[in-house]
């Protein structure tokens, strides 16, 4: 995971909808701190410096540099737990037509 | 233990429903109990759909579909359906015997998330002996299917004294077949798989063997394939917590309705299990007589009592306490406090001249 990555959910893991967990193949991970808020902005279409931007937006005191690497740690970390993908996968209607 | 005594009782995380105990493979380690539900006593599409959103309601996230075979039921898309309405996640354990591309598709149209296809051994004429059918082609050929999916998918390997010297090869298996997680599950010795356990228990230095090639396989595969392991607790110092503890995160729905704290939990003498025909899930969970046996420390031996490891093995296993001791309050015999734990030396050790049992 880099900076200019578009990072995806990999099949069958997805935010809860309402709590603080992901929801992944047979188990959840507990979100902490703004976790929940930066995974509601992967989207498949944003890198992760769009996500930082977009998380930073209206924060323009904050220590920036420091907040993008926490939130690229935080993907990369999901990314090695096989939650979240950088390649982009077809979708099953691409598939099945 | 009453709600009005408890009133802030955390509801269960996982519901496991399982839908029939008809199934196309006859393991040997199957893990279901000797006697089975009928076909004609199962549940009806209606009654589960009511279970799931029961359930959403308590607080359960994961819906676990078992059996048997899930694809036995011919209203499987209608309550795959159900549960994903309800709120939960929907996963899948299956045998893939029945399963087309078809047939598939309808299932995770109707809101499948996951799926899980356990395999026997890598070399098919061994692995359907274990499975008792010819089903390793069946389920080698629908991989490449299920890849075709926006689903995440499981490969279980289930080892023992008869596949475990071939682990690593086993594991070369799993990882060309390309699945996101990677489970290798030590055989567990509970249902027709105990009539087996002569036969099945790994010696000593096959488990110490194995640790090193699961823990490289881990390591290799991160990033790529998430592995998971299940250490053979009969040769453990400590008990698991089992199920994380009596009546705490899970709760079992078996094909005729009757809510079980676990899977094997019928063995124990006494314990009469409420049916969801009759009564709502929060009543069952909070208030059943079979929920509250053995939830909290009360019926704990005075060694487990004074015990810190408690809080972390939560008693251990009751079924195996019973199955091992007679006693279903006793300490868990993987326990090195155990009276009993030597029992477990002698088991570990057991010869393997025996003949496999498959069930009819």
């Amino acid at each position: 995971m880099e900076m200019s990555s578009t990072p995806t959910f990999a099949p069958g893991c997805r935010l809860h909808p309402t709590q603080e967990v992901m929801l992944v193949p047979e188990g959840t991970l507990k979100l902490t701190g703004p976790s929940r808020d930066i995974l509601l902005r992967v989207d498949g279409q944003r890198t992760v410096t769009e996500i930082a931007d977009d998380l930073l937006q209206g924060y323009p005191e904050t220590n920036t540099d420091e907040i993008r690497n926490d939130i690229l740690d935080l993907l990369a970390r999901l990314e090695q737990r096989g939650v979240l993908r950088t390649t982009q996968l077809p979708t099953p209607n691409d598939l099945r037509s | 233990m009453t709600s009005e005594a408890n009133p802030i009782l955390p509801g269960p995380l996982s519901l496991i429903a399982e839908l029939t105990h008809r199934c196309p493979l006859h393991c040997l380690y199957c893990s279901n109990p000797i006697e089975m539900q009928r076909a004609s006593d199962e549940l009806s599409t209606e009654d589960w759909t009511r279970v799931f959103q029961q359930a959403a309601k308590l607080g359960v996230l994961h819906l676990h579909l078992t059996g048997g075979e899930p694809l036995v039921r011919k209203d499987l898309p209608e309550l795959i359906r159900a549960g994903r309405e309800a709120g939960l996640y929907v996963n899948m354990i299956t045998s893939g015997v029945g399963m087309t591309e078809q047939c598939l598709a309808t299932l995770v149209d109707a809101g499948l998330e996951h799926l899980q296809l356990s395999f026997q051994d890598l070399e098919e004429e061994s692995a359907n002996h274990i499975a008792g059918t010819r089903s390793h082609a069946i389920k080698l050929a629908l991989v490449p299917i299920l890849k075709k999916f926006h689903l995440a998918f499981t490969v279980n390997l289930v080892v023992h004294r008869m596949n475990l010297d071939r682990l690593e090869d086993f594991i070369a298996l799993a990882e060309d077949l390309g699945p996101d997680r990677l489970e290798i599950a030590h055989v567990q010795y509970y249902g027709w798989a105990l009539k087996n356990r002569a036969l099945l228990m790994p010696t000593e230095e096959q488990v110490h063997r194995a640790l090193p090639i699961v823990e490289a396989a881990r390591e290799r595969l991160k990033g790529r394939i998430h592995l998971e392991s299940v250490f053979p607790d009969y040769f453990g110092s400590f008990p698991k917590a089992c199920v994380g503890g009596w009546g705490r995160q899970m709760m079992l729905i078996d094909p005729v309705g009757q809510a079980m704290p676990c899977h094997s939990a019928a063995v124990i003498p006494g314990l009469t299990f409420d049916n969801v025909r009759q009564h709502d899930l929060r009543w069952i969970w909070r208030d059943s007589a079979a929920f509250q046996r053995f939830r909290g420390d009360s019926w704990m031996s005075d060694t487990c009592l004074a015990c810190p490891r408690k809080e972390r093995d939560l008693g251990g296993c009751r079924c195996q306490a019973f199955m091992l001791t007679g006693d279903a309050e006793a300490i868990d015999p993987v326990c090195t406090y155990s009276p009993h734990h030597g029992l477990l030396q002698t088991l570990r050790t057991s010869t393997p001249e025996v003949l496999p049992i498959w069930r009819g």
